[in-house]
């Protein structure tokens, strides 16, 4: 029964009639179509729904919006005038600290009510009182700086200075190196970017899905005949009503059904789908959706998988549940570990982690009257999503129109094509209206995808200079229930060992085993973190045993530039050993290392990856990122087109750099466009850290396409040969003599009055033949590759275990960063993301395959209340195959912060611990271990 | 998610309210909603009424007379944290409130609530019960008044009847020479539930101890009083208080023998014995800082 409430939001009052189950986040929604206040828990757990409720900030989703009634609320919508923003969104804007933009509203809610409370907080003041707000993407570190300068903008004091030496290759450039703001903060900051959750469509339904409360069985029978007589209900589909086609992400393992065919494999597996007029309904008639299990035996732990008697998940492929086997040799292993003069061998164990982006998946689907379907979603990949609906659908890619909305940060998580993207086709189809689906918090992580947990058997020889002479390398993967991405995260665990030391004789033993667990697939570092951990603690390891520094270790086998590695990798630019320098001077190493007090540690961690993947996911010959560059009639603005995917990194503020640099205009004079299937060109989207020099590259050539007509344009106008003239800074100009020159729009404006359209195209294909010849050769290729190293110190309370982590001292060679504001804020949250997958994360399970913590109250993210002081540099260095030398970072920035977070805490403890996370417990457990083999020698 | 149906009803006032809680079936009482709202909407919880004590305004007050300071259980943890009662008299209380949850969280969570939902972990009994706290209980006829401890009778579970409400909480005042501190461990540093906690309340007389109280929150089913703990404290002479003094080691045994802990996927038992036994001693050490100084 409805009631009428009155409320007064921003100042307008509201009657409005609600349920009394409706909450106040969903009343504003909803009801109010105020969106900019955020769904990310729904359970007070991240503060993206914070709003002020009579003066206090309250998590909104906690709130009935019964209770609201006569109260005032203030929104994100109600904060900005209409001329300018409020102090706290300009800084917001303009330090850096929105990414995906999801936790901005509430996080920026949280901020006004503090400013409010305390004008003059703290540094560790506001780390405490933001700390109920999660963000996942930018590590705290700029929205903590934006606080400050917010703070200052509303005393009239001065704004802190920033510090930045800029990088030299970007010297002489006008675009590109220079700290700006990312172009969609404004509308992230205000509210405006519109999410897919966001949008609603005429006579939109909801969709929900069925999913398995089993770890395994056959499905005997399903019966929807009582949840089809619920009011309310449009449809529901079982496998029997969808094609019967296995889909996944890497097309040698497709092996995942849209609906379940007869049997589940996970507690999670998707058994049927149903469409309604609400949530609310949906959730109600999945309840009366009869099904009939005969349950199976299930294996949870990929070493019982393995053994003979196991259960199979797969009748008819992948014996002994081995889903991928890789078998590498390069080089001698025995013929170099002969001449190693120092041999250890350590087994390590990662973690299963989730990538918890803020912004839940959603998608909804539409079909228009001439068989087209249009899907909103939130995704990395939008050429991939087209391509799988394309294949399923059984229609053309050009029937299908994948529009990505703002998304709300993805990790990984939203690499893959998920079920609610191929469902809510369906079910539009079905209805005849348009569906929209979202995952709850829970449904993420049981759709998975998230960080495969591995045992690592690694043995390194070196020499008693420290030279490595060998190295031997065994991953067991736990891939549950199905494949998404993980054959290529198997392969990816063994390649990219071998990128930041020169060493000749290298073996990697893989194997992916099935599992009756959520499926898992691509976390940023792909694969690599856990081996990385893993090497990056035995070699400060066996630097210990042979008496030297563990950089000094690092520094003798560092990787140079132009150099093949044993797995024909072709590496060109590397400024390894100054990062290492680099993060040694800063953090005062040598004064430290050895001279800090029981309890505390600094230890050193390096990783690097790759600048996108030398090969697609599935076989194809197009370019993989193109760009057109369309320019107004009057040549006041370049509108960039462009088919990657900005999920908050900022690709989009990059990549209409890496144009306007090549277009001679500034950032004021470009508009973006990007992932929309109708109006971008292909482009393979946001994984494997390719954009920045992929995307970067197609903008380049497409706005150098521009300037060479325009110069034509141009010479015609001022009368010169068109090879003496320049543009740049929104002039075109004679090089010698820059007081000959036009207005760059106004060459825009001839060109277009004399040949029609201007238009630049770009595209850009990795090198030819990148790699070796052997079996997953491809897998680690790429044009060119990060490195970084990170010196961790933290401070372990030796009677609880608890590790308080202090400081990270980071320097990347990222080559030329186009927007280094931008690329800190990656490595930034880099940081924090790799510090809370060592101290906090893991999923777990309960005897039955049920996960026990699906939620962010009991999996626990780091808040800003735990993150350290960090220090980032990026270091001189110029990639030739990169957009004006630039690589990646977003991935890279992750490798090295698990191993030196590890090193750091052995460093403090004096006692290794080699299974992640490293939790108080097993600190405690593993001092007091330590403790008994000393006195009991 | 959603919240399942229910009736939602608003009283004016304490009469209506303990009316309706009587009256109407299976009715739940609705205070700051942080914990009751995530129970309904991932279902752990269901209830056909749910009576909204938004508008009870004889809830909302924290005052004093001679002997105690009063706080209504519509306080909410924020204002427990301002309040300059509480401050100057119960500054344990403040402190264990500015360890529950978020700043938005405390904002709306209540005192009454946190106590009711009588979660193992509850941060605010702790340091109440270590002051021989009181609560009021009403019902739509009878008032009584029973110690804070025999609210709690196992994790998440209260002993109120149907129709009963905590009104109040009754914290006795503490005289010269009583020190009270809480500790608290937690997985992070923010918005983490509570893994083990403990709060000593210690009155000096003489140098000596005259009187003291140790509760331990998260390593039984409810917050407990280490009476061995007790047993051992009183008498005490202060000076042997020290750190890793046998009297203080004695003291954290006694506690970690009195705990009952389970382990769960915040820590095992042997971890929450191991971390109680240090929390203990430092916990003492502060609650007797604080008691030295209130002369």
């Amino acid at each position: 029964m409805k009631k009428i409430i009155n409320i007064n939001v921003n100042g307008d009052n509201h009657e409005v009639a609600v349920r009394p189950g409706t909450t106040l986040l969903d009343l504003l929604r909803d009801e109010l179509n105020l969106t900019g206040t955020k769904k990310g828990c729904e359970l007070g757990d991240c503060g993206a729904c914070t709003v002020i409720l009579d003066g206090k900030a309250v998590n909104s989703c906690l709130v009935l919006a019964l209770d609201a009634d006569g109260k005032k609320v203030k929104t994100i919508e109600g904060l900005a005038g209409s001329k300018h923003l409020h102090p706290v969104q300009q800084a917001f804007v303009e330090k850096g600290a929105i990414q995906c933009g999801y936790c901005t509203p509430g996080m920026i809610m949280r901020v006004v009510s503090i400013l409010d409370e305390n004008p003059d907080p703290t540094k560790e003041e506001i780390k405490k009182a933001l700390s109920g707000n999660l963000c996942r993407c930018t590590g705290y570190t700029k929205i903590i700086e934006a606080v400050e300068a917010a703070k200052a903008y509303i005393n009239g004091m001065e704004q802190p200075e920033i510090e930045y030496q800029p990088q030299k290759s970007a010297l002489d450039l006008s675009v590109v190196g220079k700290r700006l703001p990312k172009i969609d903060a404004p509308d992230k900051a205000t509210g405006k970017a519109l999410f897919t959750d966001d949008l609603a469509f005429p006579k939109m339904l909801y969709g929900k899905l069925l999913l398995s409360p089993l770890p395994h069985a056959l499905i005997k029978s399903i019966n929807t005949k009582r949840a089809l007589a619920l009011p309310g209900v449009k449809a529901i589909m079982t496998g029997d009503d969808v094609p019967d086609i296995k889909w996944g992400t890497s097309p040698p393992r497709y092996d995942e059904n849209v609906l379940a065919k007869n049997k589940v494999r996970y507690v999670g597996d998707v058994v049927a789908a149903v469409a309604a007029v609400d949530e609310e309904t949906c959730y109600k008639a999945l309840q009366l959706i009869e099904v009939e299990y005969e349950e199976l035996p299930a294996v949870f732990d990929p070493m019982e998988a393995m053994k003979e008697a196991a259960p199979r998940l797969f009748d008819d492929k992948y014996e002994n549940n081995i889903n991928t086997h890789i078998d590498h040799h390069f080089g001698d292993i025995d013929l170099g570990f002969a001449e190693a003069d120092h041999i250890r061998e350590e087994r390590f164990v990662g973690n299963r982690t989730y990538q918890n982006p803020m912004e839940p998946h959603c998608s909804i689907a539409e079909w228009d009257n001439h068989g087209r379907v249009t899907l909103h979603t939130s995704t990395q990949v939008v050429h991939y999503v087209h391509h799988q609906l394309s294949r399923i659908l059984n229609l053309p890619l050009g029937n299908i129109r994948v529009i990505m909305t703002y998304c709300g940060g993805g990790f990984g998580a939203k690499a893959a094509t998920t079920t609610i993207e191929v469902m809510s086709c369906f079910l539009a189809k079905e209805t005849g209206c348009p569906v929209k689906m979202r995952f709850n918090r829970e449904e993420m992580y049981l759709f998975g995808r998230g960080r495969h947990k591995q045992y690592i058997d690694l043995k390194i020889g070196v020499k008693n200079d420290g030279t490595i002479t060998a190295v031997k390398h065994k991953a067991i993967l736990e891939g549950g229930a199905y494949s998404s991405f993980g054959i290529v995260s198997a392969y990816y665990a063994g390649s990219m060992l071998t990128t930041l030391y020169k060493f000749a004789n290298y073996k990697y033993d893989g194997y992916r085993i099935n599992t009756n667990l959520p499926p898992c697939g691509a976390f940023r570092g792909h694969g690599c973190p856990h081996p990385r951990f893993a090497f990056e603690s035995l070699l400060s390891m066996i630097a210990d045993d042979i008496g030297m520094d563990p950089i000094d270790i690092r520094l003798k086998n560092a990787m140079e530039p132009e150099y093949r590695t044993c797995n024909d990798l072709d590496i060109h630019s590397c400024e390894f050993t100054a990062c290492l320098e680099d993060v040694k001077k800063k953090s005062h190493w040598d004064s430290k290392r050895g001279n800090l007090p029981k309890g505390r540690g600094i230890g050193i961690g390096c990783g690097g990856f790759v600048s996108g993947a030398g090969y697609p996911i599935y076989r194809s010959q197009f370019p993989h990122s193109n760009a057109i560059i369309k320019i107004l009639e009057d040549g006041s603005k370049a509108m960039l087109y462009i088919g990657d995917a900005d999920i908050g990194q900022g690709s989009d503020t990059v990549l209409a750099m890496a144009a306007c640099e090549a277009m001679g205009i500034t950032m004021d004079r470009i508009s973006v466009v990007s992932a929309d299937s109708d109006l971008t060109p292909i482009g393979f989207g946001a994984y494997s850290s390719r954009v920045t020099l992929m995307g970067g590259n197609a903008c380049k050539m497409a706005g150098e396409e521009i300037k060479k007509q325009l110069l034509q344009a141009a010479s015609e106008i001022l009368n010169v040969d068109a090879n003496i003239l320049e543009a740049k800074d929104n002039k075109i100009y004679v090089k010698d003599k820059p007081e000959i020159s036009i207005p760059w729009e106004d060459a825009g404006f001839a060109y277009f009055s004399n040949n029609g359209p201007l238009v630049g195209k770009g595209h850009y294909s990795p090198p030819k033949g990148l790699g070796g010849k052997y079996k997953g050769a491809a897998v680690g290729t790429s044009p060119a590759y990060s490195f970084s190293a990170t010196v961790c110190e933290v401070e372990v309370d030796m009677e609880t275990g608890k590790v308080k982590v202090l400081n990270f001292w980071d320097a990347h060679d990222c080559g030329t960063a186009i927007n280094p504001m931008s690329a800190e804020g990656q490595a930034e949250g880099a940081v924090v993301m790799g510090m809370s997958e060592v101290l906090f994360e893991n999923e777990v399970f309960d005897k039955n395959g049920k996960m026990l913590n699906a939620d962010l109250h009991n999996y626990l993210i780091a808040t800003s209340a735990d993150m350290p002081e960090i220090s980032s540099t990026l270091v001189d260095s110029y990639e030739p195959a990169g957009p004006f030398g630039a690589k990646e970072i977003g991935e890279g920035a992750t490798l090295p912060i698990l191993g030196a977070l590890a090193n750091a805490i052995a460093n403090a403890i004096g006692v290794r611990i080699f299974e992640l996370p490293i939790t108080p417990e097993k600190v405690l457990k593993a001092i007091a271990e330590a403790n008994k083999v000393n006195s009991d020698s | 998610m959603y919240v399942s149906d229910f009736t939602y009803l608003r009283p004016k006032n304490l009469e209506e309210a303990l009316d309706l809680l009587q009256n109407k079936d299976d009715a739940v009482a609705l205070a700051g909603g942080t914990d009751l709202l995530v129970e309904l909407k991932t279902g752990v919880r269901l209830c056909s009424h749910l009576v909204s004590l938004a508008d009870v305004e004889e809830f909302k007050f924290i005052k004093e007379d001679e002997k105690s300071i009063q706080i209504g259980a519509g306080i909410t943890h924020s204002q427990i944290m301002q309040s300059s009662l509480v401050k100057e008299h119960i500054p344990a209380l403040a402190l264990a409130a500015s360890k529950i949850g978020s700043h938005q969280v405390r904002n709306n969570g209540t005192l009454g609530g946190n106590i009711c939902s009588a979660a193992a972990c509850c941060d605010s009994a702790p340091v109440l019960i270590s002051l021989n706290a009181q609560i009021e209980i009403l019902d739509a006829t009878n008032k009584k008044i029973i110690p804070l401890e025999d609210l709690f009778q196992g994790n998440k579970i209260n002993t109120l009847k149907k129709g009963q409400l905590v009104s109040k909480v009754i914290i006795p005042k503490t005289g010269k020479g009583t020190g009270v501190h809480y500790e608290k461990f937690g997985l992070r540093e923010a918005m983490a539930v509570s893994v083990v906690s403990v709060s000593v309340m210690l009155k000096i007389k003489n140098e000596s101890i005259e009187n003291a109280s140790v509760v331990i929150g998260a390593v039984a089913p409810t917050p407990k009083v280490s009476v061995a703990a007790v047993g051992i404290l009183i008498g005490t002479p202060t000076h042997l208080l020290v750190e890793k003094s046998d009297p203080i080691l004695r003291v954290s045994e006694a506690a970690v023998g009195d705990s009952i802990p389970i382990d769960d996927i915040r820590g095992g038992a042997q971890y929450r014995r191991d971390v109680l036994f240090s929390l203990t001693q430092r916990c003492i050490l502060k609650a007797l800082e604080s008691a030295q100084k209130n002369v």
